[in-house]
């Protein structure tokens, strides 16, 4: 009989758990894989009882396929240069600010962002932002030595990686030919330099990483000596007691990215729950934790002061001015240009 | 009346058939023409027919090099495993005992995903990878060797390895078929093994060795994983360029005329391939 109460109670428990799972995931989420991080959104957790329900894309484009060919879900992670193109194939509903509890503390630099606010309306609460830089081994280039025209050093054969996106190199070609400002919209003289300095550096190319995790791998090994990467790849290779760092002088170039969640049209999920998640995912808690256990900056300015102040000074997040000011942001560019930019990245690549 | 009935039982039973072909084949590859013919507009597509993505693939050199690229890689890939699994099928077929078994550890390749064969293969060939590792302990070279990864041998070693069962069966097959006998009237009439391998042997298998050529060259002109994961930028194959358009330029029309000038040419190259070979085989005999 005692058994049977404790297990009848051991079930009804269970079942409750599970009830409460279910509801909470049934908000699906398309992101990025690892956001699935349940420090993100620990106060959703505690509200619903579970974690939301993710779905992975390796890359925005393939994730802006995948919903044009009609994939269903209730947020999805871009970056704010694709929201633009989102916006335009009508997959997004635009975003209640009121009903956004940390509105109101994001950085207003952030806020401002191309992308975040269309036509009035807003379509993307931006989550984390960082940096896109040259990340070199610092026992082999001094930071002296270091600048974007290194790349093409004949020196550097097969010692150096850029990104097997377009946007990406050329955001890196822009900034090497003194552009950065007019990235996206570049003349066609501008974006002949870009591409002249693309095929310059081509010789020098090891291979162009589709994953972050290949790159960090041949830095940390020696394959690599430079490479075009996120911050990310930076603290795994300094986690890992790799001597390396990212090149953060905004006169010798580096770029700056903002990504966030919108709120897609084939959503089914009640609205609130959506904004329990955005709001879980926009406390100072997250961003703390993000910070600290990422190493990305969040959104939210109220997480800096509570986080480990040493970290940030490293990577330079207690001035996020002087990077939206002096670094080259990824916008949404021109898509005409954009257009162009693939296909001759295509060629780059291949040796024409 | 009898005649009838055994219509329509041929088209009793052949209706599965034909009905899961005509789905699964005919009807993408009848998207994929249209889509070919429409044009993408930023995000939209304009469904108006036009050749304008036929004559911008077929001018563009980039289309023409990579599609040559994959077409020779491929070739290369179907020699190098031909050659390595004939000696194989022909051990099998004619002088080991325990045939199942030799079967069996054959298929063991494909006990393990397709994907973890070509991680495997970039394991061992990577800048500290096994092969690098072993030399470097051997005393044989001072530096990792980079040319190991990232170009078309890589492909090449990768995709043959993947791909050797394939080859072996159908050889292995056409081997044993042989009757006996006529390997024992070439003895009896003065050919010396050499001979008798080179004029009843090897013309006797032509059709298995057509069979294998064509099961590796067809599917490995296409292949996107391999290239992609040990190709690096000079061991790019056309599939890479196909999937760019499905994916980063969002380019679907133009990605499904490459894809259908993938196909014309494989089927090209392929039928130019059969036609040789039988009448090579023919004249052998």
């Amino acid at each position: 009989m005692h058994f049977k109460t404790i297990g009848g109670v051991a079930l009804a428990a269970s079942l409750v758990a599970t009830t409460a799972l279910a509801d909470a995931g049934k908000l699906t989420v398309f992101d990025w894989s690892g956001y699935e991080d349940p420090g993100f959104f620990g106060s959703y957790v505690e509200k619903h009882g579970g974690p939301p329900s993710y779905t992975f894309f390796g890359s925005v484009d393939e994730a802006f396929t995948k919903l044009q060919s009609g994939f269903a879900a209730d947020l999805a992670h871009p970056c704010s240069d694709a929201v633009r193109k989102w916006h335009a194939a009508g997959l997004l509903q635009p975003l209640d600010t009121s009903k956004l509890k940390n509105w109101d503390a994001l950085l207003p630099e952030i806020k401002n962002v191309d992308g975040v606010t269309i036509d009035g309306e807003v379509w993307m609460m931006p989550f984390e932002w960082g940096n896109t830089g040259l990340i070199y081994r610092t026992d082999k280039i001094s930071d002296d030595e270091i600048s974007l025209q290194l790349l093409a050093d004949p020196a550097y054969q097969g010692k150096v990686a850029l990104p097997d996106g377009a946007m990406s190199s050329y955001a890196l070609a822009a900034l090497a030919t003194g552009n950065g400002a007019n990235y996206t919209n570049m003349t066609d003289e501008q974006f002949k330099a870009a591409s002249d300095f693309l095929r310059s550096v081509h010789p020098n190319v090891r291979f162009y990483w589709a994953d972050a995790g290949q790159m960090d791998q041949a830095m940390a090994s020696g394959e690599l000596d430079m490479g075009w990467a996120w911050n990310q790849s930076e603290l795994n290779l300094i986690w890992n007691g790799t001597e390396a760092k990212m090149m953060r002088d905004v006169d010798k170039g580096v770029a700056t990215w903002v990504c966030g969640y919108v709120h897609l049209k084939s959503s089914t999920t009640p609205t609130d729950q959506v904004y329990d998640l955005l709001n879980a995912l926009s406390e100072p808690a997250s961003g703390k934790y993000i910070i600290e256990s990422w190493g990305y900056p969040h959104a939210n300015e109220q997480a800096y002061p509570i986080s480990d102040q040493a970290i940030i000074k490293q990577y330079g997040f207690d001035d996020p001015n002087a990077f939206f000011e002096g670094s080259l942001f990824f916008d949404a560019v021109n898509p005409e240009l954009e257009a162009k930019m693939l296909k001759e990245f295509e060629r780059i690549k291949a040796g024409f | 009346m009898n005649l009838r009935s055994e219509t329509a039982k041929g088209t009793a039973l052949s209706a599965p058939a034909t009905l899961y072909v005509g789905l699964l084949v005919a009807a993408p590859l009848i998207i994929l023409i249209a889509y070919s013919l429409w044009t993408q507009t930023y995000v939209d597509l304009d469904r108006t027919p036009t050749l304008a993505n036929y004559r911008e693939a077929l001018t563009d050199p980039l289309v023409r090099h990579l599609m040559i690229r994959s077409i020779l890689i491929s070739a290369a890939v179907t020699v190098v495993t031909v050659a390595l699994a004939y000696p194989i099928a022909y051990f099998i077929a004619l002088k080991a005992k325990k045939k199942t078994l030799w079967l069996l550890l054959i298929t063991i390749p494909f006990w393990s995903s397709y994907l973890l064969r070509v991680f495997a293969w970039k394991l061992i060939l990577g800048f500290n990878g096994v092969m690098n590792s072993a030399l470097l302990a051997l005393g044989l070279i001072d530096e990792p060797l980079t040319f190991l990864l990232y170009n078309e041998f890589a492909v090449v070693l990768t995709l043959a390895h993947a791909w050797a069962p394939f080859a072996i069966l159908p050889i292995f097959v056409s081997i044993q078929k042989i009757d006996p006998s006529l390997l024992e009237a070439a003895t009896d009439l003065g050919s010396n093994k050499l001979e008798s391998f080179l004029r009843v042997t090897l013309p006797l298998t032509t059709q298995g060795i057509i069979a294998a050529c064509l099961i590796i060259f067809i599917p490995t002109v296409g292949d996107y994983v391999t290239p992609s994961l040990v190709g690096g930028s000079d061991g790019k194959m056309i599939a890479n360029l196909i999937q760019v358009q499905f994916g980063a330029a969002n380019n679907w029309p133009l990605g499904a005329t490459l894809s259908l000038l993938a196909m014309l040419s494989v089927g090209f190259v392929a039928i130019v391939f059969v036609i040789g070979a039988s009448t090579l085989g023919r004249r052998i005999r």
